[in-house]
Formats: structure tokens, C-alpha cells, sequence
């Protein structure tokens, strides 16, 4: 019995010692840690997928000793749990996060992301994100556009137009430049039975489309407003008012097919590649997968006679405040950021933030990527129009269904999405 | 239940065998036309689980495969570490299923023979837990695993299960063995068993076959289950086959063609689960019969 007593009293000893190194190891800076945890939700074929596998082989290198530990997660845990893994001792040192008020805005404002203000000037990620990417990575309590540095953007994303050039030639139509050529170019195929532009009601398409004609009549204090809640908006004036009487007499038209309403992007992006779409209006996401699976020729062109376009960084870099290694995590952030990695994205469909354009093969590749960079240098990333309020995403939705199947007037559509807002911004200026 | 303790009703039929082939047609063709629109969505899961993404994309879900495509099936395999998640889910489900049947007979023993005062509320009581929507329950159950030390693991995930199951297994048994002929019971009682013997020796057997039910369902809905093992389990280590087959959705794009070969590779234990059980289930019924 004693004897027993003896060896508790030893092994509890030295499993208190144990864990008091551990803590000391903890507290002594963690450029002692050995093992980095990173967590994204790219796909392993994609072009962030591609090139931060590159990332970590070149971190691996660097550090050798320090074991990395990736896991690829599903976009729909991370979009639920972000905030309860970070608040328990489970979460990664360094992981991928949505950029917008809702996700890294919310969490940064709960304390769960770490500060990364004094690495960004350290290591001159500030000079090399143009302003309007900075915006996504910065957030003063929890709303962006400016405070500490919380995250870092690795590539940017817009709306732009993609076209299939044999239709556009079949028809003789050329790439338009103004808002006035495009409604030109459309009114030819409406005459020869071709509905020109692929739609989806029933997801984000229509109301980046509405956002984008908006837009061609808007400036950046118009978005300021809008985004950043710097003044009210009139939803019964231009641009809004132009926007949604616009999207309207499209669909008078017959720019845009009707039963679009209850379309889902996924059928929007389909219908493009099998060649019976002439034109859709949508993101640079679609690019990668447009390439790889369409057989045609197509490119694209920015949406045309705007300078501000929707638009932003990609998802962010962020560093969880519980993160044990945290400057290994602000190294590897600094590789994704060095032009190789760019560049790799670049190459594989993916639009790099700190790019030289001269260094992508591919002609469509750079091309996407110029208009990215004219884009982003003259201040012209205006974000996505459901970002201002929680919820919104529906709101617009349901709106421009009733715009697309002509069962709700412009200014029917206005008052009804004029009100969420009003009330959200409301509701955010409180806190 | 009714399988065993009440004898099935025999309805007098007419005699003659024509009249009665006219009725059983319809009835037939009704069964049949449903099993086929239940068959609908399987045969298009299986249809472009075959499929390139591209020809997916050009052709749509309707057609046929252009060409005999594996290469999603093995990609969700290996992206997945499918082995890894098979193992997960089999555990959880099947701890959970064998579990839940043990602490349903249990309970339900207690309540549907024991007579307890203030049963139906009980009942009702358990039963609300089954009925609360699970996005109730996260936060709280987030929280006490976190304190308990049992965030990110499978036994977490056993635990709520087994409670949530057996909330819904106590509710059937308890009514099931609400109806339990007292003269058996007494029977038994005269002979000198306890109440430990007459659950082992009396209740059970003849609740069997709706005990074989329940262990097939639990096992059934665990495995389906999505949102609390999407919360609980956070490391690739740790997660099950549904939350596997997530990862495939992105943030604004899918590969439809991959999502439908992993829900075909993730489908299958699942069913095979139900053949093997179903024969055990009938010679569970067989046996309930010759009592």
C-alpha cells in the first residue's frame, strides 16, 4: 500500500513537471514551437491549392524541424465553427477565413484573431495590397475598411464578363465598351432568338448584376456609404434607382431569360459552358473551372464603361489568438506573399495580389489578371452588395427574383431590400 | 410490437381468386410506381457519379456518361482518407445504436412496466428532446463538451447520440411495453424471478424484434447525421463520412460529378449495414412468433 502511495505521489510529480515545462515552452516565445497547424478549404486542383502546397514544401525547407500539420476543411465547417474552434484550444496556428464584417470582422471584435498590424508593416505586406485590398484585412471593431490589420488577402477576385467568342462572332458581334454597345450588342442576338445573358435568380448573379449597373452610375463616396456606412443611402435615387430600372428593362427586353428566377448559379455557370450562352456577368471564380472544362474558344472583358467594379481580396490569413506558434504562422504568411507563390497562382487560373502580370504564360490567364491590377490600382473594387448588413444575401435574392419573373416594379423591388438595410446598418451603428 | 403480441387480423376474403387479383393489381402498380420514383435520385447519383466534370458541365445531369469515369470516385477516396471516416462513422454509429437499445429497454422498462407515477410526462419530457431542432442544442452541448474535455472527440458525439436516441427508443418501448400481458409478468413473478430475471428472461425476448428495429435505425440515422459531428468533430482524424463528403462543396463552387461518386462510396456501407440486418430483423420476427 505504501509502496503504491510512493509511485502515485512519483508519477503525479512528474506529470506536474511535465506540464510546467510544456507551459514554460509556451510562454518562452514561440519561436521554440515545432509544429505549425494550418487549415484551408481550397481544393487540392485549384490555383490557391496548387500554390500554397508550394508554400509549405518552401516553409518546410526553412524551418527544417518544424512539422507542419495541414488539414483540408470543408467551407461549411469552417463557415460554421470558425468561432467556437478558435475559442477552444482544438484550433489550428494559422488558418484560411472569409473576409467581410460577418466572419473575420466578428471574430477579430471578439478578441479570437490575433493582431497582426506590426508584421504587415514589418514585412511590408501594407505597401504591397493596393488599398482597396486592404480594406478585407483590416477591421475597427469588427468593421472593415480600417484599424488593426487582422488578415492577409493572397489573391483578389471581381465581376467581370465572360463571352464565348465563336457565338459572338457567329453573330458579328464585337466586345463592347460602353454600357450603350453592350445593349447593342445584346439587342442582335435578342433579334436572332439568342437570349445574350446567362442569369440565376435564385442565387448571388442577379444581385451582382444589379450591384454592377448600379455601380457605372455610382463613385467611391457612393460605396463608402453604402459598404462602410459613412452616410445614409437613398434607395429611391441614382445609383440604386438606375441600377434596378436597368436590370428591369433588361429583362423587358429579353437580355435575360425569365425563368432565369429560379436558376441556381451552378446552372448559370453550366449553361455557359455548354456553348448556348453567348455572355454571363459573374466572378473570377468561375475562371479556373471555365478553363478546364470548356472546349470553345471564350475570355473576358471587364464590364464595360465602369470604373468600379465588384470586386475584393480573396479570403484572408488569419491567425487565431490561441495560436501556439505564432510567428511561424507570420513566416509562412510571408512566403504565400513572395512572388513565386503569386505567381503560381497566377499561372493556374487564380488572380495573385502582389503579381507582375509580365510573368504569366497563359494569354487569358494575364489578361484576367491585367484587368484585376487595372482595376485594384485605380481604386476600383467596390465589394459585393449583400456584404453591408447580416441576412442581406437573401434580401436581394428574393428581390431580384421579383425583378427577373416581372412579378415586382423597380420600385417596388427598392423599398423591399431599402428596408433590411436601413434597419441593419441600424442595428451595427448601435453597437 | 403488434408483430408479436397481437396475432395478425385475419379479414375473410372472398373466395374467388379473380376477384381478389383486380385490387391487389392496383395495389401493385401504386407499390411500384413509388418504389420507382424512390429509385429516381439513386439512378442519377449513380449516372454522374461516372461522369467528368466537363461532360457534367456540357451535357447536363440527364445524359449519359460519355466515357466510363473513375477518377472522381478515387479522388474523393484518397482527398477524403475515406478508410479513416468509414472507421469513425462505424464506430459512432454502431456504439450509439448498441448503446441507445441498451438505455431505451432500460428506461422503458422502468416506465412502460414499472407503472412509474407521472410516466406520460416523462414520456413527453424525453420525447421534446427528440423533437428540439438540433441548432438548439449546439451551443450548450458545445460548451459542456469543451468543459468536459471531450471537444473533438468521438466519444462526445456517442454520448449526445445515445441520449438523443434513446429519448425517441424509450418513447416506442415504453408504449409497447405499456401493452405487456401483466399475466405473463405476474407468471413470472409467482415462479420467484426478480425484476432483473423478468427483463432478461421475460420482457426482452419478446420485445425483441422491435428492438432489432430500433438498432437498425439508430444505427441508421447516426450515420445521416450531419450537423453535431460537423461542430464536434474538428479534426480530419476525429470526423465522419457526411461531414467528409461536405468538404466537396466549396464557397461558390461544386463539383457536382465528385459529390455524387463520394455520396455513392459513402452510401454504400450504409446499405449494406441494412441487407445484412435485415436478415437478422425477419429471423427476429420468426423467432417472436413461435413464442
Amino acid at each position: 500500500m505504501r509502496r503504491f502511495r510512493e509511485v502515485a505521489i512519483a508519477v503525479t510529480v512528474a506529470a506536474l513537471a511535465a506540464t510546467g515545462l510544456v507551459a514554460c515552452g509556451d510562454d518562452g516565445g514561440d519561436s521554440e514551437a515545432k509544429v505549425l497547424k494550418l487549415w484551408h478549404y481550397e481544393s487540392a486542383n485549384s490555383a490557391m491549392g496548387i500554390a500554397w502546397d508550394r508554400a509549405i514544401e518552401i516553409f518546410k525547407d526553412e524551418h527544417p524541424g518544424v512539422e507542419v500539420r495541414f488539414e483540408r476543411k470543408a467551407f461549411e465547417q469552417i463557415q460554421q465553427n470558425a468561432g467556437m474552434i478558435l475559442n477552444s484550444s482544438e484550433g489550428p496556428d494559422i488558418m484560411e477565413y472569409n473576409k467581410g464584417n460577418a466572419t473575420s470582422g466578428l471574430l477579430s471584435s471578439q478578441g479570437l484573431l490575433a493582431d497582426l498590424t506590426e508584421e504587415a508593416t514589418k514585412r511590408g505586406w501594407d505597401t504591397a495590397l493596393s488599398p482597396s485590398l486592404q480594406t478585407t484585412a483590416r477591421y475597427d471593431n469588427g468593421v472593415m475598411g480600417s484599424g488593426n490589420w487582422y488578415g492577409v488577402p493572397n489573391y483578389g477576385e471581381y465581376v467581370t464578363v465572360y463571352y464565348n467568342k465563336e457565338l459572338f462572332a457567329e453573330h458579328g458581334v464585337t466586345v463592347p465598351r460602353t454600357l450603350a454597345e453592350m445593349a447593342a450588342a445584346m439587342d442582335t442576338f435578342v433579334a436572332k432568338g439568342v437570349t445574350p445573358l446567362g442569369m440565376s435568380g435564385a442565387e448571388y448573379p442577379a444581385g451582382q448584376l444589379f450591384y454592377q449597373l448600379a455601380l457605372s452610375r455610382a463613385d467611391r463616396a457612393f460605396v463608402n456609404n453604402y459598404q462602410l456606412y459613412a452616410n445614409p443611402v437613398d434607395f429611391k435615387a441614382d445609383p440604386l434607382r438606375y441600377g434596378a430600372e436597368t436590370f428591369a428593362e433588361w429583362v423587358r427586353k429579353g437580355y435575360v431569360a425569365k425563368d432565369s428566377a429560379s436558376l441556381k448559379a451552378e446552372d448559370m455557370g453550366t449553361g455557359f459552358i455548354s456553348g448556348k450562352t453567348p455572355m454571363i456577368v459573374s466572378g473570377s471564380w468561375w475562371f479556373g473551372r471555365f478553363k478546364s472544362e470548356i472546349s470553345f474558344d471564350w475570355d473576358t472583358f471587364l464590364f464595360p464603361g465602369n470604373t468600379l467594379h465588384a470586386g475584393s481580396s480573396g479570403n484572408l490569413w488569419v491567425v487565431p489568438e490561441t495560436s501556439k506558434a505564432k510567428s511561424l504562422a507570420y513566416d509562412f504568411i510571408d512566403i504565400t506573399m513572395r512572388p513565386e507563390i503569386q505567381t503560381l497562382i497566377g499561372n493556374n487560373g487564380g488572380i495573385p495580389v502582389a503579381g507582375d502580370p509580365a510573368t504569366i504564360k497563359d494569354p487569358k490567364d494575364r489578361k484576367l489578371i491585367e484587368d484585376f491590377n487595372r482595376v485594384s490600382s485605380q481604386d476600383g473594387l467596390a465589394f459585393y452588395p449583400d456584404w453591408p448588413v447580416p441576412g442581406y444575401y437573401d434580401v436581394l435574392v428574393s428581390g431580384f427574383q421579383g425583378l427577373i419573373n416581372q412579378s415586382r416594379s423597380p420600385e417596388q423591388v427598392l423599398d423591399a431590400i431599402a428596408k433590411p438595410y436601413q434597419d441593419g446598418v441600424a442595428e451595427i451603428k448601435r453597437d | 410490437m403488434a408483430i408479436t403480441l397481437t396475432p395478425p387480423q385475419r379479414v375473410r376474403r372472398p373466395a374467388d381468386r379473380r376477384h381478389r387479383g383486380a385490387g391487389r393489381w392496383i395495389v401493385l402498380a401504386l407499390v411500384g410506381a413509388a418504389a420507382l420514383a424512390m429509385l429516381v435520385p439513386f439512378a442519377f447519383m449513380l449516372l454522374n457519379a461516372f461522369k467528368s466534370p466537363a461532360d457534367y458541365s456540357t451535357n447536363g445531369p440527364l445524359s449519359w456518361p460519355s466515357e466510363f469515369y473513375t477518377t472522381g470516385l478515387r479522388t474523393y477516396w484518397e482527398q477524403v482518407d475515406f478508410p479513416v471516416k468509414l472507421w469513425n462513422s462505424v464506430l459512432i454509429s454502431g456504439s450509439v445504436a448498441v448503446l441507445a437499445v441498451v438505455v431505451s429497454l432500460l428506461s422503458a422498462y422502468a416506465l412502460g412496466v414499472g407503472r412509474v407515477r407521472g410516466r406520460l410526462w416523462i414520456i413527453g419530457l424525453f420525447l421534446l428532446a427528440n423533437m428540439l431542432p438540433q441548432e438548439a442544442l449546439i451551443y450548450p452541448l458545445y460548451h459542456f463538451a469543451k468543459e468536459a474535455g471531450l471537444y473533438n472527440t468521438r466519444l462526445a458525439v456517442i454520448i449526445i447520440f445515445t441520449v438523443i436516441q434513446a429519448a425517441f427508443g424509450t418513447y416506442l418501448l415504453a408504449s409497447v411495453l405499456g401493452t405487456f400481458p401483466r399475466t405473463l409478468l405476474e407468471a413470472a413473478a409467482l415462479d420467484g424471478a426478480g425484476r432483473w430475471r423478468i427483463l432478461w428472461r421475460v420482457v426482452l425476448p419478446n420485445v425483441r424484434p422491435t428492438i432489432s428495429v430500433l438498432l437498425v435505425f439508430f444505427f441508421i440515422w447516426t450515420w445521416n447525421e450531419f450537423l453535431i459531428p460537423l461542430v464536434m468533430l474538428i479534426d480530419n482524424q476525429t470526423q465522419t463520412v457526411p461531414v467528409a463528403l461536405a468538404s466537396l462543396q466549396g464557397d461558390r463552387l461544386m463539383d457536382a460529378p465528385t459529390t455524387n461518386a463520394g455520396a455513392l462510396i459513402s452510401l454504400l456501407p450504409a446499405i449494406l449495414f441494412f441487407l445484412i440486418f435485415q436478415r437478422t430483423l425477419s429471423r427476429g420476427i420468426t423467432a417472436g412468433a413461435d413464442k
